[in-house]
């Protein structure tokens, strides 16, 4: 996103919020806890999450601008192990996870390799099991910004501060309570990276309301998730969330690497 | 050194100001559109122009595309479409509006190029492949099937068209560079499997020698088709072996991924204990940028080392080289030309800009902006570039291109005694740093 497009925007969103301070008095801003809590409250409820043991994710993944489409996996279970596929005829398959507290990647195009500091806490963060309902150990810190209007669905926005890293805005449906909108910039092995991800089309699988449809945009790119089913407590053996033996080895020898031992 | 086979899957660039590379010197993977009424085409043409005007100020790293008041240039180019009467019309107003930009990589790709090749199944070869040198059309290499031909003789004409004269119209046109000259010859010489068609050649480098004609029967398309997106499908070839103890690596494209990324790394796996690694890029047009950094990983053994930075909006984005746990870390040799483009030049000013590489032959197309694929409402494709891009030297590559560390020309009378001259630089290069 191009910061000097968007930096138009608080002044816009002041300069209305002067206008209608004139005819009526501010609402007081809900406290981000509550919007937070409201969530889980309208995808299912806390006893909806936690009766989730493990989760399988299945859709398909989309570059519209490239003409690429594929399917994608995602396998999570608590508290944050979690193994994905990409699979894309013409780029050949992606995968990630998290094994042993690394965050690894895998693809044809560029072997096999552990994230970096920063990525591996923000996929950590990501691969959270029942995230919303967790959200305090995910982001101690949390605070309403205010009020957004997102194609006429008024939304509290958010301010979600990790430990490390850096902070996420969520955007939540005055009306509804779903989440619409985050945004972020994102880390990756080529830099940081502004990401806004569009959510929409909720559907409940195993008692819980999920997105189904995502529009992603990172940089200039976009590109479209559509979650297929969402299946849960499935018999899933830890080796599941086991990355390719290569992957495997990489992160056995720094682990040893780490606590100066031969691996 | 004795030249190998090698071919250059060239792309139709009839009408097209194709400058760049990338994947996408190509033609559309498009169905040929129904017949529309004047009405409804018009309109298309309008959306067409529209979709063309708006991507580029959506998606072009800089908000002042080319340093354009992009809002004007829509007001002044808005009632020149609306006039056109014609797709071709509308074709020349749209190439106008995108060479105020003076970048590569913004092109309209006529569809019924494609469909037209299509219907021949025109990717079949003569079973040689040919640079322009100094304005004559040369063979430079041979596929075995070919008989009676020779590196070095000059193609005078391909069914009576006259490559020298073709040649000497496109070079008074100073934006047409080497890249798309050596296209739109390559295109004449194509067509469908099995045409026989008619070439004279000069034998020898006496202007005074008489012609020789061969009737020539097209070979089938060399290497695989492939298809990336919204892409056509392309044949790419890879191909590798030893000469003595170096290993020889040439690839037409960077494309067909999971192949040719395949190829790659057993090449170079099998090249471990060689003394140099040569890596012929000359003709290639480029393709998937990232293929570049995949690459390079099975040339280094180091964490953190970048080919350059792309800067588009919303994100500016390190070429990150992954190190390979068995890459190879002897002398590496890349051989380019004027026909090396985008993610060749990525690749190798990249490896040569961080000491990973030495670079041999003539300077490359400087056309190396990344760049995308999009279909159109009236059918036509449309590339636009996303990014400016940057070595990791400091130099763009736009406009500059590579300079070779050893500038090598091939030559006719070297062609002739089968010898090429790039090559056997790369070569002597290998052979002194043995002895190092």
């Amino acid at each position: 996103m191009n910061l000097s497009r968007w930096s138009i925007i608080p002044v816009v969103t002041a300069l209305a919020a002067g206008l209608s301070a004139q005819n009526a008095k501010p609402q007081p801003l809900p406290k981000a806890d509550s919007i937070l809590d409201r969530y889980v409250q309208v995808t299912g409820g806390k006893g909806a999450y936690e009766k989730h043991k493990n989760q399988v994710l299945t859709g398909t993944i989309e570059f519209p601008a490239m003409g690429l489409k594929g399917k994608v996996t995602r396998y999570t279970a608590p508290p944050d192990k979690e193994y994905s596929i990409i699979e894309l005829d013409a780029i050949g398959n992606i995968e990630s996870g998290i094994y042993l507290g690394a965050a690894w990647e895998k693809s044809v195009l560029l072997g096999p390799r552990i994230k970096n500091p920063d990525e591996r806490d923000q996929s950590i963060r990501e691969a959270r099991f029942n995230a919303p309902v967790d959200w305090k150990k995910v982001y101690p810190k949390v605070e309403t910004l205010g009020t957004k209007d997102l194609d006429g669905d008024e939304c509290y926005e958010v301010l979600l501060t990790p430990p490390n890293g850096k902070p996420v805005h969520q955007f939540f449906s005055k009306k509804t309570g779903l989440l619409v909108r985050t945004t972020m910039v994102a880390a990756s092995q080529m830099g940081e990276v502004d990401v806004e991800v569009n959510v929409s089309e909720y559907k409940t699988f195993g008692g819980v309301r999920v997105p189904t449809v995502s529009r992603q945009r990172a940089g200039n790119q976009e590109l479209r998730i559509t979650v297929d089913d969402v299946r849960v407590n499935e018999n899933l053996p830890d080796s599941r969330f086991e990355p390719p033996p290569d992957v495997s080895a990489m992160i056995r020898k720094a682990k040893a690497s780490e606590e100066g031992r031969l691996p | 050194m004795r030249i190998g086979v090698r071919a250059c899957q060239s792309k139709d660039v009839r009408g097209l100001r194709f400058l760049g590379a990338s994947v996408v010197l190509a033609l559309l993977a498009a169905s040929p559109l129904p017949a529309q009424s004047p009405a409804r085409e018009k309109q298309f043409n309008i959306d067409s122009f529209e979709t063309v005007w708006t991507t580029i100020r959506d998606k072009h790293w800089d908000k002042n595309p080319g340093g354009l008041d992009w809002l004007a240039t829509h007001a002044e180019f808005r009632p020149k479409i609306e006039a056109a009467a014609t797709i071709d019309e509308t074709r020349a107003v749209i190439r106008e509006m995108l060479s105020r930009l003076h970048q590569t990589h913004f092109a309209i790709v006529a569809s019924d190029i494609y469909d037209n090749v299509a219907a021949e199944g025109g990717e079949a070869w003569p079973g040689f492949e040919v640079r322009v040198l100094e304005g004559a059309v040369l063979v430079s290499s041979l596929s075995p099937e070919t008989p009676g031909v020779n590196p070095g003789w000059e193609v005078l004409s391909v069914d009576g068209i006259d490559l020298r004269e073709l040649v000497r119209k496109l070079h008074q046109n100073p934006g047409i560079q080497e890249a798309a000259i050596q296209r739109a010859v390559l295109v004449q010489m194509r067509g469908p499997t099995g045409k026989r068609r008619r070439f004279e050649f000069r034998t020898s480098a006496e202007e005074s020698a008489p012609p020789v004609i061969r009737e020539i029967a097209l070979l089938p398309p060399r290497g695989n088709a492939t298809t990336f997106g919204n892409l056509p499908t392309q044949y790419v070839w890879f191909e590798s072996r030893k000469i003595g103890n170096t290993g020889y690596v040439a690839f037409n494209e960077f494309l067909d991924l999971v192949r040719v990324m395949g190829q790659f790394g057993s090449a170079v796996q099998s090249c471990g204990k060689c003394d140099g690694l040569i890596i012929d890029l000359r003709g290639n047009p480029g393709g998937i940028g990232g293929m570049a950094m995949g690459m390079a990983g099975w040339l280094v053994d180091r964490q953190n080392l970048r080919l350059g930075t792309m800067y588009m909006r919303g994100a500016t984005l390190n070429f990150v080289i992954n190190p390979r746990a068995d890459a190879y870390l002897g002398p590496v040799a890349i051989l380019v030309d004027g026909a090396s483009a985008s993610t060749s030049e990525i690749f190798a000013g990249g490896l040569k800009d961080i000491g990973r590489a030495r670079v041999f032959g003539t300077r490359t197309a400087a056309a190396a902006l990344p760049s995308v694929f999009m279909r159109l409402p009236n059918g036509d494709g449309f590339q636009y570039a996303i990014a400016n891009y940057i070595s990791q030297g400091g130099k763009a590559l736009e406009g500059i291109g590579v300079t070779p560390d050893e500038e090598v020309k091939l030559s006719r009378e070297g062609l002739l005694a089968g010898h090429d001259a790039v090559l056997d630089a790369a070569f002597e290069w290998i052979r002194q740093q043995r002895g190092k």
